[in-house]
């Protein structure tokens, strides 16, 4: 719970309730609500968020991968005490009102696979496509798991922290030039 | 030679008569076509004129943005996320520069705060203008175009006047706007507000624009051609939509009246008084009128946002090399064609971990296997059409 604000707002209290309401733990940072939750009870908490809590609108899901092995872009701030893992995003919201929170469900490396919400959601289906594509996580339940951005025998997985931005082996980006340090701006 | 009619039978009669075995077709559409509005390709099932599946295939656009972002800092990908959805390109720069001011703790002042919802509220004119007046022109009506298109170019004109882009403005900075264009160091002062009689001519142009709503709805609105072709067409109901995770218009038109401008204040939507159009069949003609209605519920707000904007600075102070503190936080904001959102994960670098777009497009187009089937093929183009997708956001 880094850089949480002192003083707690609504995004807490409902974030909390919302936890323990559905089973989970929460955080709450800059008014986004998270919610972690077992892999196994991932869709029955949808499923309750939904009918329950009144989060109708499916909004997103993705996924992360939380990795040491970074090929391209700034690895995480402490990298000798990451615990190596992909996580499963959903976002749900209200239709009615602000309510609005993401569920997320730790989903182990050497078993990529958690319960499709196809069922709950039927745009999920193309959400979960796109992170199959790009995280190589598979959903259970899933009626048609066909790459949806990437183009037929691709192999890979473009959005692994391990996967190279090939363009970037072949010529570094001039660009980073831009982002040397500067001296400090005059006000 | 002379044919014995008598022997032929009428067309009609074979209809009748014999029970036709037709065959399922497979019809490809795209992956350039027109209707498409960039790259799509569609796989369509015909039986006969009824659409029995349809598969689109998207990808032929997806440029990787979210790789992108995690090479790249915070100010270079302002430069990219408006090449998402190209036809609202501030709209999309506005929730990533939130998320980022929220991880920072830097906040815009009021003035440049009130001005980002100026401009998101232009390129709301501007985006729903392409679709008011290419979407009669999809159905066959070549005028509306001609009508519509040189009231955008006006707006356009006025966008390019303070940013100096027409299409892909790249105008926020993190902590408020770039400063406009031009002036060296002793005109710096003058040259950091927005230009001289910006606002005024904008309060004419806005005008104009309500004078060509009213244009349009005596053109288009009311033409019974547009209305046959329509009404009742490609129905959405409100729960469907919500499933699908449909938003902005497409979602009000099946008559859930949710706009995040009402709910989400990283604007001042708040200080604004404007009314969230509503339709109520969810078909091909309520997603044309509400874009119409809500070109004149944005002018409106346009107007009021003139005689609000307070004066001061256009940025406040803002370290040149950006490190965001670890945090992750989702910003949404109501784009043009409905919610656009950034989750960004920060690691305390001067990239971010992960960004994950929220493109509007990508969940409006993944309705479309759903309202196609059953559908006639000539509606095809009328049911796609109506959406309003741009296929840079659905690849992102």
């Amino acid at each position: 719970m880094n850089d949480q604000p002192e003083a707690t707002s609504v995004f807490d209290t409902y974030g909390a309730a919302l936890a323990d309401r559905l089973g989970g733990t929460a955080i709450v940072e800059h008014d986004t609500i998270r919610i972690y939750v077992e892999r196994d009870a991932w869709v029955e908490t949808v499923r309750r968020a939904r009918d329950e809590e009144g989060l109708t609108f499916f909004s997103w899901l993705a996924g992360i991968d939380w990795s040491k092995d970074v090929a391209v872009g700034d690895a995480v701030e402490e990298p000798d005490g990451l615990n190596e893992r992909f996580e499963v995003m959903c976002r749900l919201s209200s239709i009615e009102n602000a309510d609005a929170a993401q569920f997320i469900a730790v989903v182990p490396k050497d078993d990529p696979v958690i319960d499709s919400i196809t069922a709950l959601f039927g745009g999920a289906e193309w959400h979960e496509r796109e992170t199959h594509d790009m995280f190589g996580i598979d959903f259970a339940g899933n009626p048609n798991l066909s790459p949806i951005y990437l183009p037929e025998g691709f192999i890979g997985h473009p959005l692994l922290k391990s996967y190279p931005l090939l363009a970037r082996e072949v010529k570094p980006w001039p660009g980073d030039v831009d982002v040397e340090d500067m001296p400090e701006e005059e006000a | 030679m002379t044919t014995d009619y008598g022997a032929l039978m009428h067309r009609s009669e074979v209809a009748v008569s014999v029970e036709l075995q037709t065959q399922d077709m497979t019809l490809n559409i795209g992956p350039q076509h027109p209707s498409t509005h960039g790259v799509l390709r569609l796989v369509a099932n015909v039986d006969g004129e009824r659409i029995s599946g349809v598969e689109p295939v998207i990808g032929y656009m997806h440029r990787g943005y979210e790789k992108l972002a995690e090479v790249r800092t915070y100010a270079q990908m302002t430069a990219l996320v408006n090449r998402i959805d190209w036809v609202s390109g501030f709209a999309s720069e506005v929730p990533f520069i939130i998320a980022v001011e929220k991880l920072t703790g830097i906040e815009a002042p009021e003035r440049a705060q009130w001005i980002r919802l100026i401009l998101t509220e232009m390129f709301r004119i501007s985006s729903h203008i392409v679709f008011t007046s290419s979407y009669p022109l999809e159905l066959g009506a070549t005028t509306p175009l001609f009508h519509a298109l040189r009231e955008r170019e006006r707006v356009l004109e006025l966008i390019e006047g303070m940013t100096g882009g027409r299409f892909h403005p790249n105008f926020n900075r993190v902590g408020g706007i770039k400063p406009a264009a031009g002036g060296g160091k002793t005109q710096k002062q003058v040259s950091m507000d927005i230009p001289a009689g910006w606002l005024e001519e904008t309060k004419a142009v806005m005008e104009r624009v309500l004078g060509a709503t009213d244009d349009s709805d005596t053109l288009v609105t009311g033409n019974e051609l547009i209305k046959a072709r329509t009404v009742g067409v490609g129905c959405i109901p409100g729960d469907k939509a919500i499933e699908y995770g449909l938003s902005g218009p497409n979602l009000r038109a099946s008559g859930v009246p949710f706009d995040l401008r009402k709910h989400e204040f990283h604007l001042p939507y708040d200080q604004v008084d404007f009314d969230v159009i509503a339709g109520q069949n969810g078909d091909c003609y309520d997603r044309y009128w509400v874009r119409l209605q809500e070109i004149r519920e944005a002018a409106k707000i346009v107007l009021q946002a003139i005689d609000k904007i307070p004066p001061g600075p256009l940025r406040s102070k803002a370290p040149r090399v950006l490190k965001v503190p670890k945090g992750q936080v989702y910003v949404r904001g109501e784009n043009p064609k409905g919610e656009f959102g950034y989750f960004v994960i920060s690691e305390g670098g001067q990239k971010p971990y992960r960004l994950k777009i929220r493109s509007t497009s990508f969940s409006n187009l993944s309705i479309l296997p759903w309202v196609l089937k059953g559908a006639l093929v000539p509606d095809l183009v009328a049911i796609m059409g109506s959406l309003d997708f741009v296929l840079g956001d659905v690849d992102r």
